[in-house]
């Protein structure tokens, strides 16, 4: 039986605009996604702003009712066996915000492990723990007015596991962390799978699914519009290869001109300070450098350099196709 | 059992994380400073006017001294888990609700007797009122029922907080509609009987005329009606109080409309 198990999900929200003529808007955040994920797997859910990755998890965790469709965790329907549900998962949702600033750290553990129900002879060893495994001990007594962003996020992480639940849901747990910050929480989320653990994660970092995930479910406009290994991803769109050429200075004609050439699949263009790199994705097996060049005639050309494509130029062509 | 430690040590500490006045200078200059000049203000255009002595005054601004914490501090404990964001992850744990909502009032209640029972010494030491202390139990007795009945009204402005932006503006109104309305200051026959009928729905009515009875003299035995009342009147409030949070809950798990992280 599979850990976590959506079918068919579906959320709609419903918003009114205006004071005096309201009138009602339907958003539909999540359009019939059905995935599975298996017991110790960390499955990633990718996409971009607003393709309904928090509202997924939403409705996983209970905090939503779905519109339609069905999900269950550990065999417990989300909309009827809440208490089962609750119980038996933990959630971080990233953000400066949802936790009591004016108490500590240790406070804040304090009180949701009695929402949780950790025996009062249990919470001390569990508490400490949790403040060494997300690093944040001696630094336990300060108020949470007081820290950084990154304790904030390792805080809700401490928070999210009081209960020591045999599955995590993290929603977008890097974002807004310094590079530092958010190596070493992935070594934390990384740690958490080899403790046993079943993890969903959202993410937009590419390479974030790509380094921490079993398997990635590309979300796009509330679908799923690719699911498998980080690996199977690449060779979806792989079997070709980019080309970065860097120009300086380049009309969109021209780029137009490098779109029409046999073999090429899509040319991107990325502003990187004083130049520009053309991102050239190609099938397999064609020399398309030459025609590239020609056509680029006339324009100061610098650094040409190929490359296999990433999880990134999977995710590109996924989400725009 | 673990509901019994949600209600005593998560209510202090949800007290200690959400009421806002807790700190010694806004608590001083708020929580007590109010009440206090409050209790002269009315003792001396009492006096001024020449209608009732300062012991009128004093037991009634005391008791209703209680709604400082009843209605303020009851309101920011449930309502500031907006604010601060922490509505969504508390209604993720398996916590028994009523457990955790009736908890929030404990750590209020206790609030609620200090700050009238300053406010009585500072009528003893300010102003022409003495009190014997045969009486002090039996008045600390009325003081407590009121203090609930009116921490009651306060999960009620609570919940609606939780929906509701800005709730503190009802509770600042009632707050001082109960200066005028609860027989505090104004002996309610004076007032239109429409107004009598609001004071007589609210909490502190029936709990601030024990207070003036037990203060003259008169044992709790003469006064259990009032204050079997003002209970009922307090617990109807926690009632409906508690009712309104659980349909916002689940209504917010439809809506969407209890997440504000
Ligand atoms: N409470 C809400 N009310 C109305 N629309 C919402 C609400 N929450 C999310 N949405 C909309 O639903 C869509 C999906 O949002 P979300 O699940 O937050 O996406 P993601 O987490 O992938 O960025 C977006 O268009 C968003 O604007
Ligand atoms: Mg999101």
């Amino acid at each position: 039986m599979a850990v976590i198990e959506a079918e068919e999900l579906r959320r709609t929200y419903r918003t009114t605009t205006g004071a005096l003529r309201r009138r009602t808007l339907d958003v539909e955040a999540v359009r019939g996604v059905t995935f599975a994920v298996e017991r110790g797997e960390l499955y990633g859910l990718l996409g971009p702003n607003g393709a309904g990755k928090t509202t997924i998890i939403k409705v996983l965790v209970t905090l939503l009712l779905p519109t339609a469709g069905s999900a269950r965790v550990l065999g417990h329907d989300v909309v009827r066996d809440v208490r089962e549900v609750r119980r038996r998962v933990g959630f971080v949702f990233g953000g400066e915000r949802g936790l009591y600033e004016r108490l500590s750290g240790l406070d804040n553990l304090r009180y949701f492990a009695e929402l949780y129900g950790v025996p009062a002879r249990e919470q001390g060893r569990r508490i400490a723990e949790l403040l060494d495994l997300v690093g944040l001990s001696g630094r336990e007594r300060e108020r949470v007015e007081g820290y950084s962003r990154g304790m904030r996020q390792r805080l809700h992480i401490a928070r999210g596991l009081m209960h020591d639940p045999e599955v995590l849901f993290l929603d977008e747990p890097t974002l807004g962390l310094d590079p530092v910050g958010a190596r070493e929480l992935r070594q934390t989320v990384a740690g958490l799978t080899e403790a046993g653990k079943t993890l969903l994660l959202t993410t937009h970092y590419m390479f974030e699914a790509d380094a921490l995930c079993d398997r990635i479910a590309v979300l796009s406009r509330g679908r799923i519009v690719a699911e498998g290994t980080p690996r199977a991803l690449k060779e979806r769109v792989g079997g070709g290869r980019v080309i970065e050429v860097e120009v300086f200075g380049i009309g969109e004609e021209r780029v137009d001109a490098l779109r029409a050439v046999g073999g090429v699949r899509s040319v991107a263009v990325e502003e990187r300070g004083q130049v520009q790199a053309l991102v050239v994705r190609t099938d397999a097996g064609v020399e398309v450098t030459p025609a590239l060049l020609a056509r680029l005639a006339g324009t100061t050309i610098g650094r040409v350099s190929y490359r296999e494509p990433t999880l990134e130029d999977a995710y590109v062509a996924l989400v725009e196709e | 059992m673990a509901a019994a430690r949600v209600f005593l040590v998560g209510g202090v500490i949800s007290y200690r994380a959400l009421f806002n006045w807790i700190r010694p200078l806004s608590y001083a200059t708020t929580m007590l400073g109010i009440p206090l000049f409050q209790l002269l203000f009315f003792a001396y255009v009492g006096r001024f006017a020449g209608v009732r002595d300062d012991a009128f005054f004093v037991v009634g601004n005391a008791v209703q001294a209680t709604a400082m914490g009843g209605l303020y501090a009851m309101t920011m404990t449930v309502a500031n888990e907006r604010f601060f964001g922490t509505l969504a992850p508390v209604l993720a744990t398996p916590a028994n609700r009523l457990a955790l909502f009736l908890g929030r009032a404990l750590p209020v209640v206790l609030n609620a007797l200090a700050v009238s029972a300053v406010a009585f010494a500072a009528g003893l030491l300010l102003l022409d009122f003495s009190l014997p202390a045969a009486r002090v139990p039996a008045l600390a007795a009325v003081v407590l029922v009121t203090a609930t009945a009116t921490t009651g009204l306060g999960l009620l402005l609570g919940s609606l907080g939780l929906r509701v932006r800005d709730v503190l503006f009802a509770s600042n109104l009632v707050y001082f509609g109960t200066l005028l309305v609860c027989g505090v200051n104004v002996p309610l026959d004076v007032l239109p009987p429409w107004l009598q009928a609001v004071g007589r729905a609210l909490p502190l009515t029936h709990g601030v005329e024990a207070a003036r009875r037990v203060a003259g003299g008169e044992g709790l035995g003469g006064v259990d009606g009032l204050l079997a009342t003002e209970a009922g009147i307090g617990a109807a409030y926690a009632l409906v109080a508690f009712a309104l949070f659980r349909v916002f809950e689940l209504e917010g798990r439809r809506r969407a409309s209890l997440e504000t992280y």
